[in-house]
C-alpha cells in the first residue's frame, strides 16, 4: 500500500527552465573568481571575532594580522567549497516540504526589517509595530507565489531592542506558516529563534533534517566581519542551521564602481565565509548571498531598482551555479516612496532578472522606499508579476501534444480552436490574472473604472479582512512565550 | 424511472454534450412537460454557467462547451417546444459585413446565444447587404447581430441597418452590431439598438431588451 508522509507532499516548486539566460560567460566567471581568491590572498578580510581569529590562525592555512586582518589561501577556500550541500529543504510550520532549494529552483519572499510602514488608512509612513508584521505575514501566507516570509519590517514596539528578534519571530509565526528567513540581534538571539523553531520542527536533529528558517547574517562591505555578524555564523555552523552570509555592497561607496570589481569583492566577502565555516564544522547548510547595487551619485540611495541591481544580482547566481552554492538573491523592491508606476516597473524588471537567472530565494519582494518603508499593498501587487514571471519562466513545451500537428490538421484553414477539445484541455496551462486587467472599454467602466492601484488595494483589503492563518496549539504558544520571556528578562538586568 | 433533470443542468455545466443530449431525448420520450426540461434542466444549467463565468470561475472554452449542450438538448427540444406553444428564446440571424472576412469572433457571439436558448442562423463573413435583408424576411428572427473588426467596413453595419429600412422590415428585427473597433456612441449613430460590448454581455444586453 502507498503511505504518504505528512512531510512528503508536493513541493511548490517552479523551475526555471528557458534554455539560456547568463549574464556571465564561464570565463569571466573564472576571472572573478581567481580575482576573488587574489583578494583573499593579497587583501585579506578584517573579522573582528576571537574565536573565528584562533580557527584561521590554527589551521595553517591562513595568516591573521595584527589588525584582524585575515588571508586565506586558495587551498583552503577550494577545500572548503567542496564541503557544502547543493540542496537544502525548509519546511514550513505548516509541516510542507515546500522550497526545495537546488539548481534553477526560485522561490520568491519578502524581506525584513524595514523600520517604516505604509498606513493604509492615513497614507503616512510610520514606524513599525508587531501587528504590522503579523499583517504581512498574513498576506504572504495567503498569496500563491510567495514561497517564504522575512518580517517585512522591523517590530518598533517590542519592549527590548536587544530582544526584539524574538517578538519579531512570534509575530512571524503567528501569521505565516510557509518556512522564513530570519533576522536576529546577535548569536544568543539566534539560538532563541531555534529553539523556538525546534518547538515545531520535534528537536534539533528534525530541524536539521527540516530546517523550518535561514539564518539571514551579513558582513560590512568592504571586508569587514563584525562580532555579531561572525557570532551567528559560528552559531549556525556549530548547529547546522541554515544561514547565508550575503554581502551589501554599493558600487561607488563600499565596492568599486564597476560591476565586476563590486562582484569580485563581494566574493571575497562570501569565501572568507566558506573557509571559516569549513574550519567551525564542514558541511554546514551555507548559502551564498549578495544584495549587488550602485549608490545613486545623486542622492547617496542605496539602490534597489536600479537595473545595476538586477544585473550584478543575475552575474552572482551564474557565478553561484558554477561553485555549486545555493543563492539568496533579490527582486520585487523599488526605490519609489509609495506604490505607483515607478515601483511597478522596478519591481517587474528584478523579479524577471532574478527568476531567469536561477537564483534559488528572490527577497526584499515589497519593499518600497528604497529598504526603508515596508508595503503591504506591494506584496500583492509582485504576487501577480510574479505569476507572470514564472509564467516566461517556465518556457515552452514541445512534446507531439504541444506541437498540436493533428489539431491543426483538424481545423484547417479558416476554422476556429475555440472550441476544439485540444483548446480544452491547454488553456489552462497559461497565466490565469487576477488584478491585471483584460475587459473590453465598456466592461471597465461599468466596474468603476478601477486601476490596478484600486484593485490592488481592495484584494489587499480582502486578504486582510478574510485570510486567517493555521492557528498556533496553546502549548506550543506558552513554550514560545517562556522564550520570549525569559530573554527578556535575561535583558532587563 | 424520470429523467432527473437537476443531473441534466450538472451535466450541461460540465459540459457534457452528448449526455445532455441524449437525457432530453430520454425526457421528451418520458412525456415530460418540454417547458419543464427547458426551465429546470437546460436553462437552470446555463443559469449557473453564467454565474460562475462572471465570477471568473469558468472561462470561456467551458462556457463554450456548455453551451453547445445546450445547442444540443434544444435541437431535440425546439419542436416540443413550438407545438406546445411554450415561451422561448427565439431566433437570431448573425453574420459579418462586406469587405470583412473575420469569423471567429462572431461565431464565439453565435455560440453564446445558443447557450442562451437562441435558434442562431450563422450567415457567414464578407456578406453583401442585401444577404442580411433576405435573411431576416426569411427567418424572421427577433435579433440580428452584425460585426466588424475593421474601421473600414463599420460603415457597412449602417448600410445595412437603411437598407432594412428600405425594405420594410426594420421593426420587426432588433439590431445589435460588434467588433473590437465599435462603440456604444457608433451604435447610436447608425441607429442599431443594442451595443455589444463583448460576446457574454452581448447576450444579457439582448434578452434584456428583447423582453422589455
Amino acid at each position: 500500500m502507498k503511505s504518504v508522509m505528512p512531510d512528503m507532499q508536493p513541493m511548490n516548486q517552479t523551475v526555471q527552465e528557458t534554455p539560456v539566460f547568463q549574464v556571465l560567460t564561464e570565463d569571466q566567471i573564472e576571472q572573478i573568481y581567481f580575482s576573488a581568491l587574489e583578494v583573499l590572498e593579497r587583501v585579506g578580510s578584517r573579522v573582528h571575532h576571537d574565536e573565528a581569529l584562533e580557527l584561521f590562525r590554527s589551521s595553517g592555512d591562513a595568516v591573521v594580522g595584527d589588525d584582524k586582518r585575515v588571508r586565506v589561501t586558495t587551498s583552503l577556500v577550494e577545500r572548503a567549497l567542496k564541503s557544502y550541500p547543493r540542496k537544502i529543504t525548509l519546511k514550513g510550520r505548516n509541516g510542507v516540504r515546500s522550497v526545495a532549494l537546488q539548481k534553477d529552483h526560485v522561490y520568491f519572499g519578502t524581506g525584513s526589517d524595514l523600520p517604516f510602514t505604509y498606513d493604509r488608512k492615513t497614507g503616512e509612513r510610520r514606524r513599525t509595530q508587531y501587528k504590522d508584521i503579523v499583517d504581512a505575514a498574513r498576506i504572504v501566507d495567503y498569496l500563491p507565489n510567495f514561497d517564504f516570509f522575512m518580517s517585512h519590517g522591523i517590530v518598533g514596539d517590542a519592549p527590548n531592542p536587544l530582544t526584539y528578534d524574538r517578538h519579531q519571530f512570534m509575530a512571524m509565526l503567528e501569521g505565516c506558516t510557509k518556512p522564513y528567513v530570519v533576522t536576529s540581534v546577535d548569536g544568543e538571539g539566534l539560538e532563541d529563534l531555534w529553539k523556538m523553531a525546534c518547538l515545531f520542527q520535534g528537536g534539533e536533529n528534525e530541524f536539521r533534517l527540516n530546517p523550518m528558517f535561514v539564518a539571514y547574517i551579513e558582513p560590512i562591505s568592504p571586508l569587514t566581519n563584525d562580532r555579531t555578524a561572525v557570532e551567528k555564523l559560528l552559531f549556525a555552523a556549530e548547529k547546522g542551521i541554515p544561514a547565508m552570509y550575503t554581502p551589501c555592497p554599493s558600487s561607488g561607496a563600499t565596492a568599486p564602481a564597476t560591476i565586476a570589481g563590486m562582484l569580485v569583492q563581494s566574493l571575497a566577502e562570501t569565501l572568507l565565509a566558506i573557509a571559516l565555516c569549513y574550519l567551525k564544522r564542514p558541511g554546514m547548510p551555507l548559502i551564498m548571498g549578495g544584495v549587488t547595487t550602485v549608490m545613486d551619485m545623486r542622492t547617496t540611495t542605496y539602490s534597489y531598482g536600479a537595473p545595476e541591481m538586477a544585473l550584478a544580482s543575475a552575474a552572482n547566481t551564474d557565478i553561484s551555479k558554477w561553485l555549486n552554492l545555493i543563492m539568496f538573491s533579490t527582486g520585487g523592491c523599488s526605490d519609489a516612496k509609495v506604490l505607483d508606476e515607478q515601483a511597478a516597473i522596478e519591481s517587474t524588471l528584478s523579479n524577471l532578472t532574478a527568476f531567469l537567472s536561477g537564483a534559488n530565494l528572490v527577497h526584499d519582494v515589497g519593499y518600497i522606499d528604497s529598504g526603508v518603508n515596508a508595503s503591504l499593498e506591494s506584496l500583492v501587487m509582485n504576487n501577480e508579476i510574479i505569476g507572470m514571471v514564472r509564467q516566461v519562466g517556465k518556457g515552452i513545451k514541445t512534446d507531439e501534444a504541444h506541437l498540436a500537428l493533428k489539431v491543426i490538421d483538424e481545423v484547417g484553414p479558416g476554422g476556429e480552436f475555440v472550441t476544439h477539445d485540444h483548446t480544452y484541455e491547454h488553456w489552462k496551462e497559461w497565466f490565469l490574472p487576477k488584478l491585471m486587467d483584460r475587459s473590453d472599454w465598456e466592461t471597465w467602466n461599468a466596474e468603476g473604472a478601477k486601476t490596478m492601484l484600486d484593485r490592488v488595494n481592495d484584494e489587499t483589503q480582502r486578504i486582510l479582512d478574510e485570510h486567517e492563518p493555521q492557528p498556533i496549539d496553546d502549548n506550543t504558544r506558552k513554550e514560545l512565550k517562556k522564550i520570549i520571556d525569559d530573554a527578556d528578562k535575561r535583558h532587563s538586568k | 424511472m424520470a429523467v432527473d433533470l437537476g443531473q441534466m443542468a450538472e451535466l450541461l455545466i460540465a459540459g457534457k454534450v452528448d449526455d445532455v443530449e441524449k437525457m432530453t431525448e430520454q425526457a421528451i420520450d418520458d412525456g415530460m412537460d418540454p417547458s419543464d426540461i427547458l426551465q429546470k434542466g437546460l436553462i437552470a444549467g446555463m443559469d449557473v454557467v453564467g454565474q460562475r463565468f462572471k465570477a471568473c470561475d469558468m472561462f470561456i472554452p467551458e462556457v463554450l462547451r456548455s453551451a453547445k449542450a445546450m445547442g444540443a438538448g434544444m435541437k431535440q427540444l425546439r419542436p416540443k417546444l413550438v407545438a406546445s406553444g411554450a415561451k422561448m428564446a427565439g431566433t437570431m440571424v448573425i453574420g459579418t459585413v462586406k469587405g470583412d472576412l473575420h469569423d471567429i469572433g462572431k461565431n464565439l457571439v453565435g455560440m453564446m446565444f445558443e447557450g442562451a436558448g437562441f435558434q442562431v442562423v450563422n450567415l457567414g463573413i464578407d456578406l453583401d447587404t442585401q444577404v442580411f435583408v433576405d435573411a431576416v424576411k426569411e427567418h424572421k428572427p427577433e435579433l440580428l447581430g452584425m460585426s466588424a473588426l475593421l474601421t473600414t467596413t463599420m460603415p457597412k453595419m449602417g448600410e445595412v441597418i437603411n437598407a432594412l429600412k428600405e425594405a420594410g422590415v426594420r421593426d420587426q428585427v432588433k439590431v445589435m452590431v460588434g467588433g473590437a473597433p465599435v462603440t456604444e456612441e457608433f451604435a447610436k449613430e447608425i441607429g442599431a439598438d443594442i451595443y455589444g460590448a463583448n460576446a457574454a454581455s452581448s447576450v444579457d444586453k439582448a434578452k434584456e431588451v428583447l423582453e422589455a
